[in-house]
């Protein structure tokens, strides 16, 4: 247990002298403020670009705040995927490269710790970015439109949401322990992308997985989700969270051999 | 006491063979040199017994811990590679920490360390702003925090310059009267003054070892050497000379069992001219080295 808290404070410490605990944040915050920003004022947006002929004219659909926050999940579900998955591709395979992780794997270490203290920073930095984002983004929805979600529901919404971003973050972090950084992002972002046009294809029956969530999240602003579809999805999510911290703890072992010397 | 016994150590990358089929062992407080040249096999030899690498067969035995054996060891790649964004204090406490060092007097302990490995003045530098022979220093620093029994250390100073190296093999000096070291290295000069046991490795393989004074012997040494000022005068000696001499260049050999120290000093007092030295005829590591590798 020790040595899991040395290498948190580690990881800790690399996030915030690497900038990590800024610029991760600040793209989901930034994203959270255009969203309510871009729908409230897209009649004036549209006006100033300028390009319509005389006389035109849109029926712009009526957003709510409800509206606002699925259309940003649908961001967050792409370009957040892609900044979190950037984010920690290279956490155990940039180690091996650099033989930064040589001089660690000599040390009487417990692969346990040195995973899942990489895994516990990242999930923290990933998971409190994106809820900062949709904070953000609240802010704004709360002055701008009138009608918007209440607490519970948002609570209720970010959990459910938050444990959709701890699944990317997690397999991000296996895929870096299993393969070097070019194939780790290429893996973990194939996994995510193909997993979610599977499931706008075949999603409806598909119904306990990981790429549902995010959708049985959103229903938690309006109605809730339908409960057994819901509680399945999260225990498919969370079984494959573990499995694949057990595979990415047992191939940072084995792969210690690939560190340079 | 033996620390450390390797038996038929081989290991294979891709079926080509890096080390192959080697055996010795480490007595406790000796200081080992694994000599060979590049692309021999000496980190692949020191990352195997580091536990870095899996060998293909063979054995690696520690002896005395019942325990991880990364525990009791201390290991100095070639190039250590740093957290460039820590300062060596925080690396160092890390290091002693992920070694199971309690955390009492840490930040003492690792502070005098700093200092043995003359980094006192950079103890809360940021090691991104490190020179290459400080980083050395502070690989070092991190071997030898958690008081291993054993140092295994690939070129330790090879990247440093005559003063810094003079220095650190110092200190190897004095952390060898309680520890066992094996290290590698090609500036056989060092070699020749911290060694008590000498292993050669070309391609992979073992094809020498023993004492240094014992493969000093069996290469030629031990015999006297008598350096002349010119050719000629050496020529002269040597045919001048009662016993059977050998010259090279300018200089003349006499094996140690055809002549006494005694006879050859009363024999150059009436034959002095053109001598410059009479001494003993050490052969330089260097030498050996250039035979040993050099066989077929």
């Amino acid at each position: 247990m020790r040595q899991f808290w040395i290498f948190a404070r580690k990881e800790w410490k690399e996030q915030l002298r690497g900038f990590k605990i800024i610029w991760v944040p600040l793209v989901f915050i930034f994203f959270g403020a255009l969203e309510p920003l871009t729908y409230h004022f897209m009649p004036q947006i549209l006006d100033s670009v300028g390009n319509l002929p005389e006389g035109a004219e849109f029926q712009l659909p009526d957003m709510t705040g409800t509206d606002v926050i699925m259309s940003l999940t649908g961001q967050y579900q792409m370009i957040g995927t892609l900044v979190l998955v950037l984010a920690f591709m290279a956490t155990m395979s940039g180690e091996r490269k650099s033989g930064t992780g040589t001089l660690l794997y000599v040390r009487p270490i417990s692969y346990a710790s040195y995973f899942s203290s990489k895994w516990f920073t990242a999930a923290i930095l990933g998971i409190v970015s994106v809820w900062l984002g949709y904070g953000m983004s609240m802010t704004y929805i709360v002055q701008l439109y009138d009608v918007y979600p209440g607490a519970g529901e948002l609570i209720k919404f970010l959990l459910s949401y938050g444990v959709w971003v701890l699944f990317v973050i997690t397999l991000a972090v296996a895929a870096s322990a299993v393969l070097p950084t070019g194939g780790a992002a290429g893996a973990a972002l194939g996994v995510l992308f193909i997993g979610q046009i599977v499931d706008g294809m075949i999603g409806e029956y598909w119904t306990w997985t990981p790429w549902r969530l995010p959708e049985y999240s959103l229903l938690y602003l309006n109605a809730g989700p339908e409960s057994g579809e819901f509680w399945g999805a999260l225990a498919v999510t969370v079984l494959l969270i573990v499995l694949l911290a057990v595979i990415g703890t047992a191939m940072a072992g084995r792969n210690s051999s690939r560190a340079k010397v | 006491m033996t620390v450390l016994e390797v038996s038929n150590l081989t290991k294979r990358f891709d079926g080509v063979a890096a080390v192959e089929d080697i055996s010795f062992s480490l007595t406790e407080h000796t200081a080992t040199a694994l000599i060979g040249p590049n692309g021999s096999g000496k980190t692949t030899t020191m990352s195997m017994l580091a536990g870095l690498l899996r060998p293909t067969s063979g054995k690696v035995r520690f002896e005395g811990t019942g325990g991880d054996p990364r525990a009791t060891i201390g290991f100095l790649p070639q190039y250590p590679s740093f957290f460039p964004w820590m300062t060596a204090i925080e690396y160092l406490e890390m290091a002693a920490g992920l070694s199971g060092m309690p955390q009492r007097d840490l930040r003492a302990e690792c502070e005098k360390t700093l200092g043995f490995v003359g980094l006192a003045s950079s103890v809360r530098k940021r090691i991104g702003g490190f020179s290459g022979g400080m980083k050395q220093r502070l690989g070092l620093a991190q071997a030898i925090i958690h008081g291993p029994s054993l140092l295994l250390l690939d070129e330790p100073v090879s990247a440093l310059d005559p003063a810094g190296r003079r220095e650190v093999m110092d200190m190897l000096k004095e952390l060898g009267e309680t520890t066992t070291i094996l290290y590698s290295t090609h500036i056989l000069n060092d070699a020749e003054e911290m060694t008590d046991q000498l292993l050669f490795l070309r391609k992979g393989k073992l094809i020498e070892h023993g004492a240094l004074e014992d493969v000093r012997r069996k290469y030629g040494g031990n015999g006297f050497r008598i350096r002349f000022t010119d050719e000629g005068s050496a020529l002269r000696f040597a045919e001048g000379c009662p016993w059977t001499a050998q010259r090279e260049d300018s200089d003349v050999r006499i094996p140690a069992e055809a002549a006494s120290m005694e006879a050859i000093l009363q024999f150059a007092a009436g034959h002095a001219g053109g001598i410059r030295s009479i001494g003993k005829d050490t052969v330089r590591l260097e030498e050996i080295f250039l035979k040993v590798v050099g066989q077929p």
